[in-house]
């Protein structure tokens, strides 16, 4: 149970400055903490994994970052309140927060040197038990102009302008049978001209007249997560790449579509990634999402 | 401080809203566009204004191999001024070397289209299509998506672009940025104006010789009901998509012509299923945006994946009503394709007929667009050279 409680110093500014506000409108600070993993094993730039897909290959992953939104804490009663990001001018805006595993380094050269693995907000003083969020960027945010979004909507590897709006879930991979880069290789390193990732977004987002933007999302691709046990003062939401892949051969790829699963429609790759992440795809029901999960 | 934060997160949020309504103008300010005075002028975003200092830092932007990942890439890389912006390649590879999909569009008259590329119904502007080749994994083009910052950087090292980004973004102190060098390439783009073909000196100059004999008679047929190429490529630019500053609403045109049929029920390649792949349509699968014919002797191969390699060939095309692909995975009967535009009926063309369409076509060529120094790279041998 996470027990969110006013600091002192928030308590004594409320006092100061209405003596007679009620107790329940005092916030205080909350802190989601999250952790990336590739079939339970600490991500890091750098390192390879063995015992990936159906192959049970090796991948060397090159990138993982993923954005979440509409986080929402639930207390003892089921009742759910807003956890209301801090607006850092960095990771998080309005609220969205980007999370960003990799650090730049070895096959992660494309990413940047900072990490983020936490979600930071404020909320109403309580007792909760549990959390709820969704993976993806909320439409009403996912289809501006990026050049001029604030950070961390600018980032560009985030970027999905062939579709309209940012990806959110980026990973990128090499695999035993595909290598991260074919030849020439790109003489900075990183990229993923093959190799296996995977690049969620929202499809098929036409709009009824040229004037105007994307009024909906055939498929919108944004994942609802809810564990309605989490301590965040103790535990730690998972992010495991391996765990998505489980059902993927990432050794191949389906000729004539994007290296791994892009979130196109009819892609024979993306069935088995979208079903555990949660998702309808191409007519196949939603399953559950594995991507996530509490330790 | 706290308030100072929230001000700029509200000037923030008002900044991106205004450009959310997309608000466009005809005017293009005090800019001076040199247009004949039979063509309207284009429509330009309100958040974008022409100068003539903007134009000039996106030219430089435009040649300027900086703005690829290993900096082996330009805009001008897969758009080359002698080929009307095009690349003279069915596909182009990318910083990687994996090759592309679909074959680089012409830019000339990029100004009046409402909206670009050739089937993303949701690129409405130049300013966020140069996005694509830039950003884009898949096909990775240039390639410095995760590498903005070393851009920015790049450019604020060359002794020269600082003031040319002062001088044509005076409001945003000259700031170097995605949001600046986007609209710089933007207003650029919408300065490649080709207006002075020999059609246009005969159709719109008053100068009824200015193009052969068997060019008029070419002409005849394409605006014929035998052949109906004009109902696709209609208007000013030889395209039925267009925006301009004397049309209320602007027009939009994506057609299947039955250049595939893979699976005998209208498939194309899985890789280039057209419309379909944003809209998610049946009925949109193989359709592609009507490119523009101007200088189209210039651009060859042709179509969208720049599988057919002639004019001649697009005439036999059309003539076949679809294209009959015989071997390998795309075999099928185009012209039996179920989404194919009933326009692309079929027709009988004699060998005098194919060479006056030809030269009709050929009439369609600007020489002076193709050579005008305003357009030419900045970076070639007598311009001075930035540091690399």
């Amino acid at each position: 149970m996470l027990r969110v409680h006013a600091s002192a110093a928030l308590a004594a500014a409320a006092l100061a400055a209405c003596t007679t506000a009620p107790s329940t409108t005092t916030t205080a600070p909350v802190t989601l903490r999250f952790a990336g993993a590739v079939n339970g094993a600490e991500f890091r730039c750098g390192q390879s994994y063995d015992g990936v897909g159906v192959t049970r290959s090796r991948i060397t992953p090159s990138d993982f970052r993923l954005f979440v939104s509409d986080v929402e804490l639930v207390a003892r009663d089921g009742s759910t309140v807003p956890l209301a990001l801090d607006q850092d001018g960095v990771w998080q805006y309005r609220g969205v927060a980007l999370i960003d595993f990799e650090d730049g380094t070895g096959p992660c050269s494309m990413g940047t040197k900072a990490v983020r693995t936490t979600v930071t907000g404020t909320a109403p003083q309580g007792d909760y038990v549990g959390v709820r969020f969704t993976l993806g960027v909320p439409f009403a945010l996912n289809h501006g102009d990026p050049t001029v979004a604030p950070t961390p909507l600018n980032v560009t590897a985030m970027f999905w302008n062939w579709q309209g709006g940012y990806k959110f879930l980026k990973f990128d991979t090499g695999s035993t049978g595909q290598p991260a880069t074919t030849a020439p290789p790109d003489p900075r390193g990183g990229g993923s001209a093959s190799g296996f990732s995977v690049h969620l977004g929202s499809t098929l987002c036409a709009s009824p007249s040229p004037k105007d933007p994307p009024s909906a999302c055939q498929n919108p691709n944004q994942v609802k997560v809810a564990f309605d046990r989490f301590d965040a003062a103790k535990q730690v939401i998972v992010a495991d790449i391996g765990r998505v892949l489980a059902e993927s051969n990432v050794d191949v790829n389906a000729p004539n579509t994007s290296p791994g699963c892009m979130s196109f429609p009819k892609d024979p790759d993306c069935p088995p990634v979208m079903r555990n992440l949660g998702l309808p795809y191409d007519g196949a029901p939603a399953g559950k999402q594995v991507l996530f999960s509490v330790r | 401080m706290r308030a100072g934060a929230t001000a700029a997160r509200v000037t923030a949020i008002v900044a991106v809203a205004s450009l959310a309504l997309g608000l466009l103008t005809g005017a293009g300010g005090g800019f001076e566009w040199r247009l004949p005075a039979w063509v309207p002028l284009p429509v330009v975003p309100a958040d974008n204004p022409m100068s003539a200092e903007k134009v000039n830092l996106g030219r430089h932007l435009f040649y300027d191999t900086r703005l690829s990942a290993d900096g082996s890439m330009s805009c001008a890389t897969c758009h080359r001024q002698a080929l009307a912006f095009t690349d003279g390649r069915a596909v182009a590879p990318g910083v990687d070397g994996t090759d592309g999909v679909r074959s680089a569009m012409p830019l000339a008259n990029v100004a009046y289209l409402p909206v670009l590329t050739w089937a993303n119904p949701n690129l409405r502007t130049l300013e966020v299509q140069a996005l694509v080749p830039m950003f884009g994994e898949h096909p990775r083009e240039m390639g410095i998506a995760g590498r903005e910052q070393e851009l920015f950087a790049r450019l604020r090292a060359d002794a020269r672009y600082p003031s040319m980004f002062r001088a044509a973004f005076p409001d945003q102190h000259g700031e170097i940025s995605l949001a600046t060098i986007t609209r710089a390439l933007a207003a650029f783009e919408r300065t490649l104006l080709s207006f002075d073909s020999p059609y246009d000196r005969y159709r719109y100059g008053g100068q009824p010789e200015a193009i052969s004999a068997a060019a008029k008679r070419g002409e005849a047929l394409f605006f014929g009901e035998k052949l109906e190429c004009y109902h696709c490529h209609s208007g000013f630019n030889f395209t039925d998509n267009q925006q301009h500053a004397r049309l209320a609403h602007p027009e939009i045109g994506y057609h299947n012509n039955g250049l595939y049929n893979v699976d005998g029920r209208g498939g194309f390649p899985p890789d280039n299923p057209g419309l379909r792949e944003v809209t998610g349509r049946a009925e949109d699968e193989g359709k592609f945006r009507t490119p523009s014919l101007r200088n189209v002797a210039l651009t060859a191969p042709y179509m969208h994946d720049g599988s057919v390699p002639t004019l001649r060939a697009v005439l036999a095309h059309y003539a076949a009503g679809g294209r009959t692909v015989t071997t390998g995975p795309h075999r099928g009967a185009g012209a039996r394709n179920p989404n194919k535009s009933p326009l692309v009926a079929g027709f009988e063309l004699s060998e005098d007929e194919i060479g006056d369409l030809i030269a009709f076509l050929e009439s369609l060529t600007d020489d002076r667009f193709v050579t005008d120094p305003r357009f030419s790279d900045p970076f070639a041998k007598g311009s001075p050279t930035p540091t690399r």
